[in-house]
C-alpha cells in the first residue's frame, strides 16, 4: 500500500498515539521504520499500524526532536508491547533515543560500535570501519532517557540483573536456538525469571546495502534472510516494487508465485515440525520431516534451480517458466504428503509424551500475542486471525478456497498443530490451483535500468511464520532511499520473555522450536 | 482439558499413543531407506536439476565461439563485482568499423553468490549457469576462471548437464549402480 | 547343557596343584586373569553395542548408517576409538582438578562393577556373593556420584544443572528398580544372582513365566526404570543436547568423555543382562516340558542364550529411545513417584500374595 503518513507533531504524539490504540483500535503495531529523512527534514520514524477488527492500516510518521547532539521522540513500549525492540532497533541504527524506553541499549550492532550506520552522513569508509577482533563489552545496566521540564535530557541507569541472580546464557552457539541466537536467561533453580535476547550475531546490513544496490541487486539478498521463507521474502521485495512501478503481471505469473509460496510454507513447515521433533529429543520424528523436506526441495529444485537460496521472482515477473515435469511432478508430491503428514503425528504430534511437554506451555493469550505481534501460526494459535493472504490478498489468494488455521490455546501445542493444519491447506491451494495454470508470459519485460517512482509503500505478505513486509522509500533513483523489512522473527523473540517467565528452563527450548523463528531474519 | 480422564483411563490412552509410535517406527524399520551415497554415486544414480546454478560459463556454437562483446552490463549488474572484463577497440580491416573485442573475462567464483543478475542482464545470451557442481579446490586462486580462455566442454561428471540419472517424486536413489 | 565351572576348577587345580602354588599365589593370578577378561569382554560389547545402535538408529530414521570404514561400516567404531585415544585432553580453568579426573573414573567402576555380576553361563559368574543383588545396587550407585561430581567439578553452569537433573533422576529410579529385583528375590527366595538363575531352568520356569503377572509387570517397570537409571532416552535429560548442550561431561575430551560414553552404552548392557537374568531367565534356555525340543535347546550353550535374550532386550531399549521425545524433569520424576513406585509396590504384594499361596506357575 501507498503510505499516506499522519503527522501529530512532537508534543502531541505520545496523546494521539494513545488515541489510536485505545480509541481508533489500532493495537497492532506492525513495524516502526527509522529513517534519515536527508539533511533539511532530519530523522524520524514511521510506524505502521493495523486496526485488528478491521484489518485496515494507517501509517504515523514523526520526526524527531533535536536536543543538543541527540535526538529523541517519546517511546511507544507502553502501548504496544512489541515496540521495546523496534526501538532499540532504531536507536541502533540511526541514534534516536526514545524518552521513557526503560532499555535503551544496543540491540543488533556491539556495545562499542561507534556510530549510527544507517545515517545518510555515516562515514562508510572501509578504513574506519575495520572488524574489531577484541572481545565485545559485556554491559549489566541500561539506560532510560528522559527529559526534563526545561528540556535537558537526563539518564537513569537500570540494573538487569543482581549480583545473585543465576545467569545462563542460551547460545549464540548452542543446539536449539536454531542460529546464533542469545537469550540470556536469569533463572532460579530451573525456572526463568527473565530472558534478555541479545540480537545481531549474523547482522550483515543488508537494509544498508540496499541502499547502494540498484533494484534487481537487491533481491539476491531476500533469499538470505529466513531461508526457509526465501520465495514469500522476495514476494515481499518484488511485490513492493512492482506494486510501485504499477506493473500489471500476467495470470501465470501470479499462479506459479502463489503455487510456490505454498510450496516454500510446506517445506518451511516440514523443517518446524522436524525441528520441534529435535528440540524434544526425538531425532527419529525429525529425520521423517527431513526426508520428505527433501522432496519438496527436488520438485522446486527443477524449476528453480535452488534448494534453499531459491533466487526464482524478478521484478516483472519470473526467472524462468516452470519445468516440463513441474505439473506432474507437484501433484505426485501432494498426493505424496498426504499421509506422511499424518505419520509425523503419529510418531511424534499426538505422542502422550509431546502433548506434557506441549501443553501450557509458552501460553500467551490473544490480546497479549496482538500487544507483543506475534503473527503467523504462533498468534492464530491463540485466536488471533492475522493472515496477510486473508485479509490484505495478493497474488491469487483471494481466488482460492483455503481456511484460516485459527485455534484457541495458544499454547506450544497449538502452535504445532496450527503448523500441521497449514500444512494441510497449502496442499489444498497447491492442487487448486495447479491443474489451471493459465498460458502467458512468465516475465514482462523491464527497461534495462529500473527505477521506481517516488513515494513510500509498504507490502506484506505471509511468511511461514508471520507477517513480512517491505518497507520502500523511493526518491526516484534506481537504488532504493531506504527499504525496511519486517522481519517475522524479531517479533517472536521480543514475546519469548513474556511467554516464559515462571516456565522451566526445558520450556526454553520447547517454546523457542515451537515459535519457529530463524535467526537471519531477525538479524538481517 | 475440560473432562479429567481416570488415572486409569489417562494411562490407557498414553499407552495406545506410545504403541503408535512404536508402530510407526517399526514400520520405517523395514522401508526403503532415503540415503543417497554421494561420492559413489556420482557417476550413475545422481540426479541434479538441469537449472541448478553451479557455476558460469560461455555459451559457445559448434566452432567454440562465444557471443560475448563485452558490454560490460554483466559487470554492472553483479553484486559482488564477481566478474571483470578487460576490452580494447578494434578496426575490422575489411569494414573499417571500431568494435569493442574481449581481451580478458574473468569470473571469481569465489565470490560469487549465484544470484543469476549477470544472465538476466546479458543482452547477447553469451553466459548461463551450468548445473556442473564440482567446483571445490584446494586454493583460492583456483577459483578464478578466464571465461574466455577456457572452452567448457561438460564437467567432471559424464551426463551431468542432462541432470544426470531420473529422478522420481518420493523415492531415492539409494542405490550407487 | 556345559557347565563352565568344570574349567574355573580344572584351572584352579592346575595352578594349586601341578605348579604347586599356595592360595595367595592362585587366587591372585585368577583374579588377573578374570579382571583381564572382564575388561576386554566389557570393551569388546562396548564397540559391538555402538555399532549396533548407529546402525539400528539409522534403520529407524530411514539411514543406513555408517557405511564408509570397513565393510558395511564395521570399522567405523574401531576409528572412533582411535580418534578419542588421541585427542587432547584439557581441563576448564578454574575446574575442580581432581573430582574433575576422579568422576569418569567413578562412572566406569561403577559400571564394571556391575557388569562383572552378570551370569554368562552355568558356573561362569564372576562375582557371585549371597547379597549379589544388594551389591549389584549398591555398586551401580556409585555411578551416580560419578555423574554428579563431573557436573560440580567441570565449572560451568550446564553441567551443573545437568548434574542435578541426573542425581534426583538416578537416585529416584533406583527405587522402583531395588523394588522389582525384590519382588524377584521374593519368588526365588535367593539373592545370589546364580541361584536366582538355576531357579529358572526347567519348562517354563523363567521368572516372567513363573511368577506370570507381577512378574510381566516388574520386568516391564525394570525396563523403564532401567532405562532411566542409564540416562538412556526418553529419560536422557540429564544430557539433553538440545538444552544442556552434552550435559554433564559437556567440558570432557578425549578418554574422559570415551569413559562416560562407554559407560553409558555399558549400562544399557547391564540392565537388559540385568533384566535377562532376572526375569528372562539369564542362560537358561527355553524349555517347555516336551523332551526332544528341550534336549535341543539345552544342547545351545548358555552363553548364546544369554547373549541373545540381552541383545534382544537391548534391541528393545533401542527401539523405545529413537521413537520417544525427551521428557521434562518433573515429569520424568512424576512419572515415578505418581505411576512407577505405586505400582512397583503393587507388583512386590502382588508377589508376595502369589507366592504364599502357592500361585506361581510351575510344572514339576
Amino acid at each position: 500500500m501507498k503510505l499516506e503518513n499522519k503527522e501529530f507533531g512532537f508534543e502531541r504524539f505520545a496523546d494521539e498515539m494513545a488515541k489510536l490504540k485505545k480509541e481508533q483500535h489500532f493495537d497492532y503495531l506492525v513495524t516502526i521504520v527509522g529513517e534519515d529523512f536527508g539533511a533539511e527534514e532530519g530523522l524520524g520514524c514511521i510506524y505502521i499500524f493495523e486496526n485488528t477488527q478491521t484489518h485496515e492500516r494507517c501509517s504515523v510518521k514523526q520526526m524527531a526532536k533535536q536536543v543538543g547532539d541527540d535526538y529523541v521522540i517519546p517511546t511507544v513500549c507502553k502501548l504496544w508491547a512489541d515496540a521495546d525492540l523496534l526501538e532499540r532497533e532504531v536507536y541502533d541504527f540511526y541514534g534516536i533515543k526514545f524518552l521513557g524506553h526503560p532499555d535503551m541499549r544496543r540491540l543488533y550492532l556491539r556495545n562499542d560500535f561507534k556510530g549510527y550506520p544507517l545515517r545518510k552522513d555515516y562515514d562508510m569508509d572501509p578504513a574506519k570501519n575495520m572488524y574489531t577482533t577484541e572481545d565485545d563489552i559485556e554491559v549489566d545496566t541500561t539506560t532510560e532517557w528522559n527529559l526534563t521540564a526545561d528540556g535537558k535530557l537526563v539518564a537513569t541507569a537500570h540494573k538487569l540483573f543482581t549480583d545473585d541472580e543465576f545467569v545462563v546464557n542460551v547460545g549464540p552457539q548452542h543446539p536449539s536456538t536454531h542460529g546464533v541466537l542469545r537469550l540470556q536467561t536469569v533463572l532460579d533453580g530451573e525456572k526463568v525469571k527473565r530472558i534478555y535476547p541479545h540480537l545481531g550475531y549474523i547482522h550483515r546490513g543488508i537494509e544498508k546495502m540496499c541502499e547502494s544496490y540498484t533494484y534487481p541487486q537487491t533481491l539476491a539478498l531476500t533469499d538470505r534472510m529466513n531461508y526457509l521463507s526465501a520465495m514469500m521474502h522476495r514476494h515481499a521485495l518484488v511485490g513492493v516494487i512492482e506494486e510501485a512501478m504499477g506493473i500489471e503481471l500476467s495470470e501465470r505469473i501470479l499462479y506459479i508465485r502463489t503455487i510456490m509460496d505454498e510450496l516454500q510454507r510446506i517445506d518451511n513447515h516440514l523443517l518446524y515440525t522436524s525441528c520441534c521433533a529435535q528440540d524434544l529429543g526425538a531425532l527419529t520424528g525429525m529425520l521423517y520431516g527431513m526426508r520428505d523436506r527433501e522432496h519438496v526441495l527436488n520438485v522446486m529444485e527443477e524449476t528453480t534451480g535452488g534448494r534453499l537460496i531459491q533466487n526464482y521472482y524478478r521484478i516483472g515477473g519470473l526467472q524462468a517458466d516452470i519445468d516440463p515435469n513441474f505439473v506432474a511432478n507437484t501433484k505426485a508430491l501432494c498426493k505424496y504428503l498426504r499421509p506422511m503428514i499424518q505419520e509425523y503425528l503419529d510418531v511424534f504430534g499426538d505422542n502422550v509424551i509431546t502433548h506434557q511437554r506441549f501443553e501450557g506451555i509458552g501460553a500467551m493469550n490473544q490480546e497479549d500475542c496482538i500487544n507483543y505481534a506475534v503473527t503467523g501460526p504462533a498468534g492464530r494459535a491463540s485466536g488471533w486471525r492475522n493472515d496477510v493472504r486473508k485479509y490484505h490478498p495478493y497474488a491469487m489468494y483471494n481466488k482460492v478456497d483455503f481456511e484460516e488455521i485459527v485455534l484457541t490455546n495458544g499454547d506450544s501445542m497449538d502452535r504445532y498443530y496450527c503448523h500441521i493444519k497449514e500444512m494441510y491447506q497449502s496442499l489444498n491451494i497447491i492442487e487448486q490451483l495447479i491443474d489451471n495454470i493459465p498460458e502467458g508470459d512468465f516475465y514482462i519485460k523491464q527497461k534495462p535500468i529500473i527505477k521506481v517512482p517516488e513515494g513510500q509503500w509498504y507490502f506484506s505478505v505471509e511468511g511461514a511464520s508471520g507477517e513480512f513486509g517491505a518497507y520502500l522509500d523511493s526518491r526516484g533513483d534506481k537504488s532504493a532511499y531506504r527499504l525496511k523489512f519486517r522481519p517475522m522473527g524479531l517479533t517472536l523473540v521480543g514475546a519469548m520473555d513474556k511467554m516464559l517467565q515462571g516456565q522451566k528452563i526445558a520450556d526454553l527450548v520447547t517454546t523457542g522450536a515451537a515459535l519457529d523463528f530463524v535467526i537471519p531474519d531477525i538479524d538481517r | 482439558m475440560e473432562n479429567k480422564e481416570s488415572y486409569f483411563g489417562e494411562i490407557g490412552s498414553a499407552f495406545k499413543t506410545l504403541a503408535t509410535g512404536l508402530k510407526t517406527t517399526m514400520k520405517e524399520y523395514f522401508t526403503p531407506k532415503s540415503t543417497e551415497q554421494y561420492p559413489e554415486n556420482r557417476k550413475t544414480t545422481l540426479h541434479v536439476a538441469q537449472r541448478h546454478r553451479g557455476r558460469l560459463v560461455f555459451k559457445r556454437d559448434e566452432s567454440e565461439n562465444y557471443n560475448c562483446v563485452a558490454c560490460l552490463m554483466c559487470e554492472k549488474a553483479c553484486p559482488n563485482g564477481t566478474i571483470r572484463i578487460t576490452s580494447e577497440m578494434r578496426t575490422d580491416p575489411e569494414t573499417g568499423k571500431k568494435k569493442r573485442a574481449l581481451l580478458n573475462y574473468q569470473y571469481d567464483m569465489g565470490d560469487c553468490m549465484f544470484c543469476q543478475l549477470c544472465v538476466n542482464a546479458c543482452n547477447f545470451d553469451a553466459i548461463e549457469f551450468t548445473n556442473d557442481f564440482e567446483n571445490a579446490v584446494f586454493d583460492r586462486s583456483q577459483l578464478v576462471i578466464h571465461l574466455n580462455e577456457e572452452v567448457y566442454k561438460g564437467g567432471s561428471l559424464p551426463n551431468i548437464i542432462d541432470g544426470g540419472a531420473d529422478w522420481q517424486v518420493g523415492t531415492f536413489n539409494t542405490k550407487t549402480k | 547343557m556345559f557347565d563352565f565351572s568344570i574349567v574355573t576348577r580344572w584351572f584352579d587345580e592346575l595352578l594349586r596343584g601341578t605348579l604347586g602354588l599356595g592360595d595367595f599365589g592362585a587366587i591372585l593370578i585368577e583374579c588377573v586373569i578374570v579382571g583381564l577378561a572382564i575388561i576386554i569382554g566389557y570393551a569388546v560389547l562396548a564397540i559391538i553395542l555402538i555399532f549396533m545402535e548407529r546402525k539400528v538408529c539409522a534403520y529407524f530414521q530411514c539411514r543406513i548408517g555408517p557405511v564408509r570404514v570397513g565393510w558395511w561400516g564395521t570399522l567405523q567404531v574401531f576409528a572412533d576409538v582411535l580418534k578419542m585415544l588421541i585427542k587432547e585432553i584439557f581441563v576448564v580453568d578454574k575446574a575442580d582438578k581432581l573430582l574433575y579426573y576422579l568422576a569418569p573414573f567413578l562412572v566406569i567402576t561403577a559400571s564394571i562393577g556391575t557388569f562383572s555380576f552378570l551370569p554368562w553361563n552355568k558356573g561362569a559368574a564372576v562375582l557371585d556373593f549371597n547379597v549379589g543383588i544388594f551389591l549389584v545396587t549398591a555398586i551401580s550407585s556409585i555411578g551416580v556420584l560419578g555423574v554428579f561430581i563431573a557436573g560440580w567439578a567441570s565449572n560451568n553452569k550446564y553441567s551443573v544443572l545437568s548434574a542435578m537433573r541426573a542425581a534426583v533422576q538416578m537416585i529416584s529410579y533406583e527405587l522402583s528398580l531395588g523394588i522389582c529385583l525384590i519382588s524377584a528375590v521374593i519368588l526365588t527366595n535367593t539373592m545370589q544372582i546364580s541361584g536366582i538363575v538355576e531357579a529358572q531352568t526347567g519348562p517354563w520356569q523363567w521368572l516372567i513365566f513363573q511368577g506370570h503377572i507381577p512378574a510381566t509387570l516388574g520386568f516391564l517397570v525394570f525396563c523403564i526404570a532401567g532405562n532411566a537409571e542409564a540416562n538412556r532416552g526418553p529419560f536422557d535429560l540429564a544430557e539433553a543436547e538440545s538444552e544442556l548442550t552434552a550435559g554433564y561431561h559437556t567440558e570432557y575430551s578425549g578418554m574422559g568423555f570415551g569413559f562416560y560414553y562407554l559407560a553409558e552404552y555399558l549400562n544399557l548392557f547391564v540392565i537388559s543382562g540385568l533384566a535377562t537374568t532376572i526375569f528372562l531367565g539369564g542362560w537358561a534356555p527355553i524349555n517347555i516340558g516336551i523332551e526332544g525340543f528341550d534336549a535341543l535347546m539345552n544342547y545351545i550353550p548358555g552363553i548364546v542364550w544369554f547373549l541373545g535374550k540381552t541383545f534382544v532386550v537391548v534391541f528393545l531399549l533401542m527401539w523405545i529411545r529413537w521413537t520417544f521425545p525427551r521428557l521434562r524433569v518433573d515429569q520424568i520424576l512424576k512419572l515415578e513417584w505418581k505411576y512407577l513406585m505405586p505400582l512397583s509396590l503393587v507388583i512386590l504384594v502382588l508377589m508376595t500374595v502369589c507366592v504364599a499361596f502357592g500361585w506361581t506357575f510351575t510344572i514339576a
